[in-house]
């Protein structure tokens, strides 16, 4: 399913943190949107999915870190059965273990609270849950920079071959060009809460046409870094 | 295993404690002890042979390590000893003042909760309008006003003017509305107040938008997860809520003329009755003891991280 929209724009006390904004993701595109600390990436995350959300889109969102994501005092089958019930699905076993596979957690006691599970094993356990009613797109915002990077490297790759088989598209936020330009095949460069550039990764990475992108990518000694 | 044990050994170092500091208070209180205890008992003035004969028969002449320690060996094996005024045992006459003093207390913290916690989350619905600041307000107020004032008032509204429920005494059930009005309001003030700004405080934390984008309705959001975050600070201040209801017993307990731990209590120090007092304070420290490992149980099954630090 193709997903678009037009013309979305944010205000927070008079100020415009987000210019209207469109955008198209084909079914089963990656892209990234990258850009600095503030340049509105978070913003827009949000706000697009409220937006595709309202258009009757079903997408999915994992914040940063799983303590954005996950109540201290709830167990992880609490928050597993109540992500079902939002969606309006019935507990489905298989379904459960077949995410709970595909990202490496069907170790972990779903019966304990979050806090007790490692912090790579909570963020893998948040994406299973955005992933249980297989979304159209899937919005990673930082999804890895609260991981080491070993962690961060095989939560990506697991995420990658789980989609890869899937019509779910990918949108991944994130300020580092490294990661982006290995798990998407798509960039878009957002500064001053707009989006600057919009290109092909072999072509943004090759010949950056802004500024911005410049500077990214000549900021990105983490390329070589294993995630 | 190893929590239970630590929790025995605080709770005998804190009865020890508050046990060894009410005689050692009540010792060294100015006046003769045994004079005191002689006027209590006869009601009139007595010869100093008498007031003598009472020290030594309960012990006052002994030294004061002599004494805590004969009441001390004696309480360990379950007997709090003998009325020094008139010589009845302790123990039947605490069992009476407490199915006075137990209903009275348990009444209070009902009323208290059933004004506090629809009052609070209805202020809390829009934080900052009419109604969250009126129950600021009344809630300040409340905690403000003294319980022997607020009792005075009562009385003055509901038995004297409007002849509606009676002032004194404990005769029928109807006697122990004012009191536990008396009591209730002054908890129903500082639980609004700790309700309202634990559930301002559950609504701000950082999992919320996730949750919501996830989809999950408002009505859970508040039923699964604010309600259990905001309980926390409730479950910690019901500890003090007890200690400030056990203090505002003694004194509703005065002035409405009730029989109870606190009347008792009051009416035991003033005759220095030695083995009473005793015998009132590490009850009401047992209580405090007994409520606080309830509380703290609670607290690990609503919060289990706060056992984990223990481990």
């Amino acid at each position: 399913m193709k997903l678009s929209f037009t013309g979305l724009s944010v205000e927070r006390s008079g100020r415009n943190i987000l210019h209207p904004t469109s955008l198209r993701i084909e079914a089963g595109e990656r892209v990234g949107l990258i850009g600095t600390s503030g340049s509105g990436k978070s913003t827009l995350g949000h706000a697009l999915v409220d937006e595709l959300r309202t258009l009757g889109q079903s997408i999915a969102h994992v914040p940063q870190s799983p303590d954005e994501a996950l109540d201290p005092l709830r167990s992880i089958a609490f928050h597993w059965r109540e992500a079902e019930r939002a969606l309006g699905l019935d507990p489905n076993a298989a379904r459960q273990q077949e995410l709970f596979h595909a990202l490496r957690i069907e170790d972990g006691d779903v019966g304990k609270r979050s806090w007790s599970w490692s912090r790579g094993m909570q963020q893998r356990f948040v994406i299973a849950m955005a992933l249980i009613g297989t979304p159209d797109l899937l919005v990673l915002d930082e999804p890895t920079s609260a991981l080491d990077p070993v962690v961060a490297a095989s939560t990506m790759t697991l995420l990658r071959e789980y989609l890869s088989k899937r019509q779910t598209a990918m949108l991944l936020i994130t300020h580092d060009l490294g990661l982006a330009s290995r798990h998407a095949e798509r960039l878009l460069v957002m500064q001053d809460g707009q989006i600057v550039e919009d290109a092909s990764t072999d072509q943004l990475l090759e010949a950056p046409a802004t500024k911005a992108a410049q500077s990214l990518s000549t900021h990105r000694s983490w390329l070589q870094l294993p995630c | 295993m190893r929590t239970l044990l630590g929790f025995l050994l605080r709770a005998s170092v804190v009865l020890a404690a508050t046990a060894l500091a009410t005689f050692t208070l009540l010792w060294n209180a100015p006046g003769d002890p045994a004079l005191a205890i002689a006027l209590a008992r006869y009601q009139s003035v007595v010869p100093a042979e008498v007031v003598d004969q009472i020290r030594a028969e309960t012990g006052l002449g002994l030294g004061f390590w002599t004494a805590f320690q004969s009441w001390l060996g004696a309480v360990l094996v379950g007997d709090f000893g003998n009325s020094a005024v008139t010589g009845l045992p302790v123990l039947p006459e605490l069992v009476t003042a407490m199915s006075y003093t137990m209903p009275l207390g348990l009444a209070a913290l009902a009323i208290g909760m059933a004004i506090s916690v629809p009052l609070a989350i209805l202020a809390t619905r829009r934080p900052g309008e009419w109604l969250d600041r009126f129950a600021v307000a009344i809630a300040s107020l409340g905690t403000a006003i003294p319980a022997f004032w607020l009792g005075l008032l009562l009385i003055l509204l509901f038995a004297v003017q409007l002849a509606w429920l009676p002032a004194m005494g404990a005769r029928t059930p109807s006697h122990a509305i004012l009191p536990a009005l008396t009591l209730g309001l002054g908890i129903a003030a500082s639980l609004t107040r700790i309700i309202r700004s634990g559930i301002l405080e559950a609504r701000e934390q950082s999992f919320l938008p996730a949750l919501k984008r996830r989809g999950v309705v408002d009505r859970t959001i508040g039923r699964d997860h604010i309600a259990p975050h905001a309980a926390i600070p409730v479950i910690t201040v019901l500890g003090l809520e007890l200690a400030f209801l056990l203090e505002g017993l003694v004194v509703v307990e005065v002035i409405f003329g009730r029989p109870g731990l606190g009347s008792y209590l009051v009416s035991a120090i003033f005759s220095r009755d030695f083995p009473r007092v005793q015998a009132v304070v590490i009850l009401t420290a047992l209580v405090f003891v007994a409520v606080n490992l309830v509380i703290d149980l609670i607290y690990r099954l609503v919060d289990p991280r706060i056992g984990e630090n223990d481990a």
